[in-house]
């Protein structure tokens, strides 16, 4: 094969690409393996010591390259951007060169949808470069205003200590896409305490994920690798003032308008003029009221980054812009699969399963469509990997593990189910969702030690109505009854 | 059922010696034997606590007290010698957790449970010896702590290190610990030190179901959540030297590793595809049975043997999981102290499992038989001079592994010939029941939860009433 022509071929070097590369370079160690990516590589850590309590010293590469090829000899790294695919003839452009692939995996994620996109105050926060930028900015700030309600919003509002934060939220609770009003109760009560200090000095039992490289090309705006689960750790994410919390929520609003500071002045009378406390850029809400304060953070989501490859090829997209994929990961255009946030899985899942834009469903999807692009070149059958009968997520929410299990909102069960709920104040905050006596979802918040044997209800398919309420008494050990 | 009151419950039970207790026939309908179970005054009191509150709430179905769970079973057809509540006997799914039932094979109405054996088959024990002391150890925690978490994925979804492919898996369904030794995960003296050698000969793969087996591909090598751990210990006290230099403990300080796993998800899937078909059979069997949660086969029958050659296999499955452990936790120490597993003299010391069926020959008044055992949270526990312990544990005994909760000692014992006379070689499993888990679940209060949830538009809500 000559130097541009490559059995297989991953664009994207987020935690989709990278696990994608990785997987297809065990499967396959003699074949010739291409990873483009337009900023830094996200790289899996698993060797980490430890300088001080706090300081963790872990390999630091200069070229992204060097990691990947260390661990996968077979794997050529290219630290540039694709400008076309024209998929018919299996050819990649980018800004510097050609590319010939065999099979293709498009991994390039999302783009941080930001609400106002020309004000230089508003800050999309949804890769690694831009928590940079925002780590940068916070060190000067008093107050700031965090739009969005999702998982990022969540942890950054948690995280943001010595400045004021207003958080403006178009639902009824905090955290709506990741847990129900009465978790969104039960965790309120953190924000008005002292922030504890950080668990980083604690082990963790996880696989660390990190970015490559202190230095970085800035190749353009928006080509950075999505967060991965690690993404505050070790950042100072301090503000001016001398306090740990000091977060007010407005429920029920959108952003109206984006103002900076003259743009505002001139819509006052004098006398409003003259008492108004001066901010850089303020913000009128849905519902009237006005904050001004030192920049937004716009956590509102992501929109697919289809538009280069939308250019030239025929794929087919479905409603939230992602591109389909059928069970094996396949887009409908020949030999093009994707996986991770530019994707929408678009094959009948399983009933305790649903697709969420989330790094854990990155890794699985990308590891996935490793396997299924070999499996096709080699003709040899496929299943489907087990993780996507059961959706599983773990998170920190406010200093509290939170676990995710099946359908733990209830989604698409309309009204046909029932809720079984055990709370303890500051500790734990346990929902089940049964149907027909089944368990087909759970979240599970604090350390209830109970995520394994709920996981193994929901997967037996086991009748539970036998038990009623009783199934979360406390004083039944339910992980022993069940093992 | 009948409904009856503490008082007329406690007609039944008999105090017959400092630590045991009699359940006479008809504490509950059909029992073919008596019951027993071994309590201190503290678990006694749990207990009869247990009882107390059931009697209380007059329900059944739902979750049924220990000692009930102990009489259903021995009204199971073809049961032999008693059904045995072991310390800390606790509720379970069919039978209760620390239940051990021995069913004469004989017998052709006899039967097999897999609610007698646990979701979790072969759920064990196994420890590692270091030639490391508590001070080698102490500086370097919680960096062996990171490494060990490095090379031992854990929690949901976690994805196992050692790579697997379902060719493996049915290789290691049948082989159980072979299966490591060829590959080089296990070295060939580990296999001595466990139970059946790491190997229970009558697995058949084809048993196993694909969904179990997709369900155990993932998690091999993985440890799991809930009580499964690899704990790091230091020896704290030596009540016998000659036993404990016999399994190379030689001092106070020295540090072991404690594994603590089984089968997971795959041995679920094998006890619930088990559980359906026998339910389905019993009808045409004609086997009755007190609890639903019981559902059995004849040991002959289609169903009974398919469930035994699963069994088997999700057996073998928990051993290589066990033994992969073994390896990943032998890499991580040897990366830690820059050393090797060998210089390190990791070896196994035993391995046990406290959720399986045995086929063992037992003395039955003066005569020997050939016994079904159910272990379901009981650990088998033979005597010196025994044929089936290793070698150089014939004069010792077999070492009981006897895991502790986290916060608690955990233990080894040796068998002994009394154990083997009174409970068929059987002993409990874990060292006291944690109430402290219960602790924190106490002081509910939901009333802003309630609140919050309500304007969901939540159509039925259960709640819980403590």
């Amino acid at each position: 094969m000559m130097e541009h022509e490559f059995k297989y071929a991953v664009i994207g070097g987020g935690i989709a690409g990278v696990t994608c590369v990785e997987q297809l370079s065990a499967l396959c160690p003699d074949d010739k393996i291409l990873l483009i990516t337009a900023s830094s590589v996200v790289k899996a850590i698993t060797n980490i010591s430890k300088v001080t309590s706090i300081l963790e010293d872990f390999c630091v590469v200069e070229k992204p390259s060097v990691y990947i090829s260390e661990n996968c000899p077979n794997v050529t790294v290219k630290q540039t951007r694709v400008t076309n695919l024209q998929a018919q003839k299996h050819k990649i452009i980018t800004d510097e060169d050609e590319y010939e692939y065999g099979k293709l995996c498009v991994c390039m994620g999302g783009t941080p949808n930001i609400i106002s996109k020309n004000c230089s105050y508003v800050l999309g926060i949804r890769d690694t470069e831009s928590v940079q930028e925002f780590q940068k900015r916070i060190a000067n700030a008093q107050r700031i205003m965090i739009i969005g309600n999702g998982g990022i919003a969540t942890e950054l509002v948690y995280e943001v200590e010595d400045c004021e934060v207003i958080w403006a939220i178009k639902d009824k609770s905090i955290s709506k896409s990741f847990i129900d009003a009465g978790a969104a109760e039960f965790l309120l009560p953190q924000l008005s305490q002292d922030k504890q200090s950080s668990t980083g000095s604690a082990p963790t039992k996880r696989r660390k994920y990190t970015i490559d490289g202190n230095k970085f090309r800035d190749i353009g705006h928006g080509t950075g690798t999505a967060l991965g689960p690690d993404w505050s750790e070790g950042l100072l994410l301090k503000g001016l003032d001398k306090i740990s919390h000091n977060v007010k929520i407005e429920y029920n609003v959108e952003v109206e308008a984006v103002m900076e500071k003259d743009e505002y002045r001139i819509t006052l009378t004098d006398a409003e003029q003259d008492a108004l406390s001066v901010w850089p850029v303020y913000v009128k809400l849905t519902n009237g009221t006005v904050y001004g304060c030192d920049f937004v953070v716009s956590a509102t989501g992501v929109t697919p980054n289809t538009e280069t490859l939308l250019k030239n090829n025929k794929f087919e997209v479905a409603e939230d812009g992602g591109l389909k994929v059928n069970d094996k990961m396949q887009t409908n255009i020949l030999d093009v699969y994707a996986a991770g946030d530019i994707c929408s899985a678009f094959w009948n899942p399983s009933p305790t399963w649903f697709q969420m834009r989330l790094w854990s469903q990155a890794r699985q999807m990308g590891s996935y469509a490793a396997k299924s692009m070999v499996s096709h070149t080699r003709n040899q059958d496929i299943l489907m990997d087990f993780c996507f009968e059961m959706f599983a997520h773990v998170t920190r929410f406010f200093n509290y593990k939170v676990v995710l299990l099946g359908r733990y909102n209830a989604q698409g069960l309309s009204t046909n189910y029932e809720l079984l709920l055990r709370v303890t104040k500051g500790k734990e905050y346990v929902k089940v969702v049964l149907k027909g006596g089944q368990m087909q979802g759970a979240i599970l918040i604090g350390e209830t030690d109970l995520e394994e044997t709920f996981e193994n209800l929901i997967l037996n398919k086991m009748d539970l109505s036998r038990y009623g309420e009783d199934l979360l008494d406390p004083n039944i050990d339910i992980e022993d009854y069940f093992d | 059922m009948v409904i009856r009151t503490y008082n007329e419950e406690q007609q039944y039970l008999e105090k017959i010696s400092s630590c045991a207790w009699k359940i006479k026939k008809g504490f509950v309908p059909n029992m073919k034997v008596e019951g027993v179970f071994y309590a201190n005054d503290a678990l006694e009191k749990l207990m009869f606590d247990e009882l107390k509150n059931s009697c209380h709430s007059q329900g059944f179905g739902g979750f049924l007290p220990g000692m009930k769970q102990i009489a259903n079973v021995a009204a199971l057809p073809g049961i032999i010698g008693k059904s045995v509540g072991l310390p800390d006997v606790h509720a379970g799914y069919g039978f209760a957790i620390g239940n051990m039932a021995a069913f004469d094979m004989g017998d052709p109405k006899a039967i097999v449970s897999p609610g007698g054996v646990g979701f979790d088959i072969n759920c064990g024990v196994r420890l590692l010896r270091t030639n490391l002391s508590e001070k080698d150890v102490s500086p370097v925690k919680e960096q062996l702590a990171q490494s060990l978490f490095d090379h031992i994925p854990v929690g949901v979804g976690s994805k196992g290190v050692i790579p697997m492919t379902a060719k493996d898996l049915e290789e290691a369904l049948e082989m159980g610990m072979d299966w490591s030794l060829r590959e080089g995960y296990a070295w060939a003296e580990d296999k001595e030190h466990c139970e059946e050698y790491g190997r229970m000969l009558q697995a058949d793969p084809a048993k196993v179901s694909m969904r179990a087996k997709k369900r155990g591909l993932p998690q091999l090598g993985t440890l799991g959540a809930g009580n499964h751990y690899v704990e790091i210990q230091v020896v704290d006290e030596i009540y016998n030297k000659f036993a404990a230099n016999k399994m190379g403990i030689e001092h106070k300080g020295q540090v072991c590793v404690m594994i603590h796993s089984g089968s997971r998800g795959l041995g679920h899937q094998v006890a619930t595809d088990a559980l359906v078909a026998m339910e389905k059979a019993m009808k045409r069997d004609k086997i009755e049975v007190n609890d639903r949660q019981l559902a059995c086969a004849h040991i002959r029958s289609q169903e009974g043997q398919d469930y035994l050659k699963g069994m088997a296999g999700a057996a073998n499955y928990a051993w290589v999981n066990r033994t992969s452990m073994t390896f990943l936790t032998r890499q991580a120490f040897a990366k830690m102290f820059h050393s090797t597993p060998d210089d390190l003299d990791m070896h196994v010391i035993y391995d046990v499992s406290h959720n399986i069926a045995k086929v063992e020959e037992h003395f039955v008044e003066g005569k020997q038989r050939t016994l079904l055992l159910h272990r379901k949270g009981s650990t088998r526990a033979f005597p010196p001079h025994h044929p089936l312990i290793p070698v150089d544990y014939q004069l010792t005994g077999q070492p009981v592994l006897i895991g502790g909760t986290m916060g608690t000692c955990s233990y080894i014992l040796t068998g002994t010939e009394r154990g083997m006379l009174e409970t068929f070689g059987s002993t409990c499993h874990g060292a006291g029941r944690a109430l402290s888990r219960a602790k924190s679940r106490r002081n509910l209060d939901y009333t802003d939860v309630l609140g919050a949830l309500s304007e969901m538009g939540i159509l039925m809500l259960i709640l819980i009433k403590f």
